[in-house]
């Protein structure tokens, strides 16, 4: 019985409910109507009893009793029917209402991996199955971006990963082509050996992302002066914004303190500045902010850039994404500057955005203060 | 003569290894199984043993623990493709006495192994010399022929480093962990040790002298007498 209760569907059980519930409610007004009409037959009779006395009684008597039997199986034989006749309505019922859910199924079986951009359609958004299905269309939506950014992910790191690959091919089918100086085959050798150096950079920034991904990276937070870090940072990368004619300026409150892995989010901080000294104009100033509250620690890098339209915003913190293709590779980036950063901040409980002003860009880290 | 041996089971890469030793005048053995190079160890007499620890057979790891409860105490460079914390740790704890991950450059390898040998003979010098450039380490001047060069402390540090691996090849990673003291060397730092090294190249090799200072492309910095 709980077997076939378990695997019957929705429309059965609901008819089963529904046909069980009336029944019972049909037996009990059946019930309740048979006793009143017996009540009032009975109380009829008495009264006639008075006026004719004595005789005929016997016969009126079973007049009522045999009407009270006709009634009892009128009742009897009408309420079953009653019953099978409301259960098979209420079945119709069931499974107009529910087919739209049948249907949903059907749909949803239909949108696969390959063909994430189809949606339910919604018949009606207010009722039930059209909240059901806004719902399932939300998730299909994010299941599709993020499946469009694996592939695009995918797909990058294989053109990143092609690119050096084919130099080094192209260099070493070059220099074996004739017969050539010392000089150039050296300078053959080197140039293929700047792109393994490439590749191998690209590649053990890939794995660190890909442990990111997956939790594997253990951190070893100690509590540091994020003030402290920043000065750091600016004392190691200042020569390369004094290349670039900047000034690179630490804003600090003294001593902010946080917990979090230093050499993590030194790199953090290292690439978030690194980005503003390539993207910073020459001559500007590159400025480093940070500061305390009670509950969190921010610090802020803002160059005098042209800063960073709003279409390019939400992706900057993606792996290889690029607001200007061609440029950054001949700077030796590997496009995953801004992704690490992300990763590193985030790891540490914090969290990193682009916060525009009206000039220039500001990236904003915010750690949590325990 | 020194001896090394060389337990590697990537032909290639032990051929590699072996002509790059050979040409730093050590006398190399190579073995291209665990087994192998377990026994060879075991038998003979090395200076120094590199070992990869994905071996066939029996695994670097056991050969190593093994080479130590036996007190074959030459010193142990493993080589690892992976760069798990755990795997360089284990390693360390079962008495490997360096370690080097998979892609590594050469030089590298070269220096650590000198290093390795040089272990226990310690070479206490205050001062530093290469054709007429010397270095005090003491007062930190740096004097070139007979002018001074007015150098700030990273660039010291740089020039120092180079100057200690003299004739030798030093490569990015290097001076990004002995000279930066960064355990990893990322893009911002590659850049930096760039600019550092051409202001330090201005400053010693800029009036027209012989040129000391020189870049290997795709390998690293050197610093000799004469060109390559």
């Amino acid at each position: 019985m709980t077997r076939w209760w378990r695997t019957a569907s929705i429309r059965v059980r609901l008819t089963a409910w529904y046909t069980a519930v009336l029944a019972l409610m049909l037996v009990v007004y059946a019930s309740v109507t048979f006793v009143a009409v017996r009540h009032e037959f009975y109380e009829q009779l008495e009264e006639e009893e008075h006026v004719e006395a004595a005789h005929s009684q016997q016969s009126a008597e079973q007049r009522v009793e045999q009407q009270l039997a006709e009634i009892l199986l009128v009742l009897v034989l009408g309420l079953p029917v009653i019953v099978v006749l409301a259960g098979g309505g209420g079945y119709v019922l069931a499974r107009r209402a529910l087919s739209p859910i049948d249907r949903l199924a059907a749909d949803a079986r239909r949108i696969t991996a390959e063909r994430l951009h189809e949606r339910l359609s919604v018949p009606n958004e207010h009722d039930e199955i059209g909240r059901l299905a806004a719902v399932i269309n939300e998730t299909f939506a994010r299941l599709e971006s993020s499946f469009d950014q694996l592939r695009r992910f995918t797909a990058d790191a294989s053109h990143e990963l092609r690119t050096p690959l084919s130099v080094i091919r192209g260099i070493g089918e070059l220099g074996l082509g004739e017969t050539r100086r010392p000089a150039e085959y050296k300078e053959a050798i080197g140039s293929m050996l700047e792109e393994v150096d490439r590749l191998t950079r690209l590649v053990d920034t890939l794995l660190r992302l890909s442990r990111g991904d997956a939790g594997t990276v253990r951190l070893s937070p100690e509590p540091l002066d994020l003030a402290e870090l920043a000065r750091d940072v600016a004392a190691s990368l200042g020569v390369l914004a004094e290349e670039r004619q900047q000034r690179l300026v630490v804003n600090a409150v003294a001593g902010v303190p946080v917990v979090a892995d230093r050499l993590v989010m030194r790199e953090a901080i290292a690439n978030v500045v690194d980005n503003a000294i390539k993207y910073g104009p020459s001559p500007s100033t590159i400025v480093i902010t940070v500061n305390g509250s009670e509950t969190q620690a921010v610090l802020e890098v803002t160059d005098e850039g042209p800063g960073i339209s709003p279409q390019h915003r939400t992706r900057i913190f993606d792996r290889f994404y690029r607001v200007d293709e061609g440029r950054s590779r001949e700077r030796g980036g590997t496009g995953l500057g801004l992704a690490i950063a992300k990763w590193a901040v985030e790891a540490n409980g914090g969290h990193i955005a682009l916060v525009s002003g009206p000039a220039g860009s500001t990236f904003q880290i915010v750690l949590p203060r325990e | 003569m020194v001896r090394v041996l060389i337990v590697e089971d990537e032909r290639k890469l032990a051929q590699v290894l072996s002509s790059a030793l050979e040409a730093e005048h050590y006398d190399v053995v190579v073995a291209a199984t665990g087994e192998d190079g377990f026994y060879r160890a075991n038998a003979e007499l090395f200076d120094l043993v590199v070992l990869d620890l994905m071996l066939p057979g029996r695994s670097g790891l056991e050969i190593l623990q093994t080479l130590r409860q036996r007190h074959v105490d030459a010193p142990v460079l493993i080589l690892t493709a992976r760069d798990g914390v755990d795997d360089r740790v284990l390693g360390l704890d079962l008495g490997a006495d360096d370690y080097l991950v998979k892609p590594f450059a050469l030089p590298e390898l070269l220096a650590r192994i000198r290093a390795l040998l040089r272990r226990g003979r310690p070479s206490e010098v205050l001062r530093l010399k290469v054709a007429d450039l010397e270095l005090d380490l003491v007062s930190r001047r740096v004097v070139r022929g007979d002018r001074l060069v007015d150098l700030t402390g990273r660039e010291f540090e740089l020039l120092e480093y180079l100057v200690r691996h003299q004739g030798h090849l030093v490569s990015r990673e290097m001076l990004a962990r002995d000279v930066w003291k960064e355990p990893r060397r990322a893009t911002p730092l590659d850049n930096v040790i760039d600019v550092q090294m051409a202001r330090l190249r201005r400053k010693v090799d800029s009036d027209g002298a012989l040129r000391l200072i020189h870049t290997v492309r795709g390998v690293g910095f050197v610093v000799r007498e004469g060109e390559l």
